[in-house]
């Protein structure tokens, strides 16, 4: 408890950047989308105005959506170089004890259980903010694609599944903007001003607060162990080429939902009536 | 000199007193709406029965240019007219005329003639001259056309009965009725669409519940239907009678029409465009686009109803070419979503009802309790 100077990295430059194109697009999705959800309250409306028109937001947001699905093509690379090629702990995935730690933390908190959960790297509320970030960026890349493309995807899917994903997508967007300002606020800005996706940096005793467990495991010398040159490089050979793969694959995915169709006209064909008006009497 | 100066008091009197004769007939034309009691403007004018002592003969016709101009005024047609029951006097209009025989008529063609008294009207009716000035037939006049209508084209001044009903001061269910008839007159392309539409074959049986031409475009100050903020305006132009309880609950009409297409992204974004660009073009489907102009059917009309999806289809290709026959499925045809309609539309909105308020929940309950765990620590001075 002494060694309050000592400070650990927690977030490389890497990671803090992909952070900063997730929140700069997230923002920019949400104050743009939810003026469309609420299309009809005055507030929307002075967003919309005050943006340019409700065209120039539709191509701010769908920029932003561009974005971010570029910024989850990279982090699904990273992962990949993480898990395949360092091989390090998947630290991120949900287990049963993540449910007993939340259930714990209630409990503690209400004053039924004595000791607070000790946890590791990622804790059940990181956990649960990733994982709603992913299965919302699943809901909302999907729904966002049949939305995006509604000729295309009724050549597949009844109709129905256009104004349905609509439904979601707007129903989604209010989850997850209210799950940003209650629980991400709460979580890293209220309870205590976390800056180390900022800094990249958390000190021990954070640490011993925290994530307790993954500083036992630092101190064990368990993390960041590093394979040996020959073994890394051969890992990278053959994770490169599949990675290019990937990526190519990815970016032609996302050229591709930006490109599938011209849904419509740019221009009404014009009404023609004729005047008769020699008949004029 | 003395004379004079001796009978001045009572010319006084006299220009006192017509003036105030003027001011009250002056008064009365002001209050008197909208057609007003005709100022008399020539003094021992001749009365109308001196006129038609000659102009009832059947079959009398001037000579203008090649044309001929038939100048027999039917004295029954001219009594049951509004002009003949106001006491209007042939000669308030026909200026020039004060005997027999008249001034020699320049015009060189009739139309020419009609063009004379394009200004006869607003001597009583400025309201509605202003308005006419103001209109699409004005520009198209000023264009050059000079068929463009005159008042007299469409109120015939010698037969024109009264339109204006005395007490309610609205249109007569008979003149109602009548309107499009003036309008075929030079419309006729239109015309002959709207009266095969739901809305005109209704009101030629006798129905005057549906729009007739002036509803939608105006009476006198008609605009050019062919504009942006025209095709704008639209959602707000039919919503007048659709969203109106009063008259859609006779025919079980839905009246969330307005409701469901805004809720729909074609109806937000003209919705939200027409607020900041109102004269700008959008291409987002107004009402008309699907359901026609002058040729609105009923929507389950067995050959052209648009409830029909291939009829529908069709109108989505206008601007979307390359739909296919899902598609129109897309739109959720003014529903509000249920179980019967549009079913996967409502799960999700009833899953989301529930989910988000649950997650949220949730958030908010262990924030909570973390927060007043917070509080006891560090009352006690303790951490965990």
């Amino acid at each position: 408890m002494n060694k309050v100077t000592q400070v650990y990295q927690r977030f490389p430059i890497a990671r803090r950047i992909e952070h900063w194109i997730m929140m700069l697009s997230f923002v920019t999705l949400g104050l743009t989308g939810i003026p469309q959800k609420f299309a009809t309250s005055s507030i929307s409306i002075a967003v919309v105005q005050a943006l340019g028109g409700i065209e120039v937001l539709r191509t701010i947001h769908h920029t932003g959506a561009i974005v971010m699905m570029l910024g989850t093509a990279w982090h699904i690379l990273v992962m990949g170089y993480s898990v395949f090629v360092l091989r390090d702990q998947m630290s991120m995935l949900p287990s049963l004890q993540d449910a007993k730690d939340g259930l714990q933390a209630v409990l503690y908190n209400v004053g039924f259980v004595k000791t607070y959960p000790q946890m590791g790297r990622y804790t059940f509320e990181e956990k649960m903010e990733y994982w709603a970030f992913v299965w919302g960026a699943a809901v909302m890349g999907a729904t966002g694609f049949l939305m995006w493309n509604p000729i295309t995807a009724t050549q597949f899917l009844p109709g129905e599944f256009i104004p349905a994903a609509k439904a979601a997508h707007g129903g989604e967007a209010v989850l997850a903007v209210l799950a940003i300002i209650i629980w991400h606020m709460y979580g890293v800005h209220i309870k205590r001003f976390n800056k180390a996706m900022f800094t990249g940096e958390i000190t021990e005793q954070d640490m011993l607060h925290e994530h307790p467990l993954e500083l036992a495991d630092i101190k064990a010398g368990l993390v960041d162990r590093r394979p040996d040159a020959a073994t890394l490089r051969k890992r990278q050979m053959i994770y490169y080429p599949i990675a290019a793969i990937l990526t190519v694959a990815m970016l032609g995915g996302i050229y591709g939902f930006i490109n599938a169709e011209e849904t419509a006209l740019e221009t009404v064909p014009p009404i023609s009536q004729s005047v008769d008006a020699t008949s004029a009497p | 000199m003395q004379q004079r100066i001796q009978i001045r008091p009572p010319r006084i009197w006299t220009v006192i007193l017509l003036l105030g004769i003027g001011l009250f007939v002056f008064a009365l034309a002001l209050f008197a709406s909208p057609a007003q009691a005709a100022p008399s403007y020539q003094e021992d004018k001749p009365n109308n029965d001196f006129c038609l002592a000659c102009h009832q003969e059947e079959g009398i016709d001037i000579t203008l240019g090649s044309e001929s101009l038939p100048v027999t005024i039917n004295p029954t047609q001219f009594g049951l007219s509004v002009h003949s029951e106001e006491g209007i006097a042939c000669v308030d209009c026909h200026t020039d005329i004060s005997d027999y025989p008249h001034p020699t008529v320049k015009a060189t063609n009739t139309r020419d003639f009609s063009l004379t008294f394009a200004d006869s009207c607003k001597e009583c009716h400025e309201d509605q001259y202003t308005k006419a000035h103001d209109s699409v037939h004005q520009i198209a006049m000023d264009e050059g056309n000079e068929n463009a209508p005159l008042c007299s084209d469409c109120h015939n001044p010698h037969t024109q009965g009264r339109i204006i009903g005395q007490e309610s001061g609205q249109l007569t269910i008979a003149a109602r009725r009548d309107v499009p008839a003036t309008c075929a007159q030079c419309h006729t392309e239109t015309y002959d669409q709207y009266k095969n539409s739901v809305h005109g074959a209704a009101l030629a049986d006798g129905n005057t519940d549906v729009p007739t031409c002036t509803d939608c475009h105006g009476v006198h100050d008609i605009d050019d239907p062919t504009t942006a903020s025209f095709r704008n305006n639209t959602p707000a132009l039919c919503s007048d009678c659709h969203d109106n309880p009063e008259i859609m609950d006779k025919y079980g009409l839905s009246t969330e029409v307005t409701e469901t297409y805004v809720a729909d992204f074609h109806g937000t974004t003209v919705t939200l465009f027409e607020q900041q660009f109102p004269g700008q073009e959008t291409n987002k489907a107004v009402c008309s686009d699907c359901h026609g102009v002058h040729d609105i059917a009923k929507v389950d009309n067995a050959e052209t109803g648009i409830a029909l999806r291939e009829n529908l289809l069709v109108k989505c290709q206008n601007c979307h070419p390359d739909a296919t026959a899902n598609f129109p499925d897309a739109w959720m045809s003014h529903y509000q979503p249920s179980p019967e309609h549009y079913p996967i539309v409502y799960f999700v909105n009833l899953f989301y009802k529930f989910f988000i308020p649950a997650v949220i929940g949730g958030m908010i309950f262990f924030i909570i309790t973390d927060i007043y765990r917070a509080t006891i620590n560090r009352r006690k001075g303790a951490k965990h």
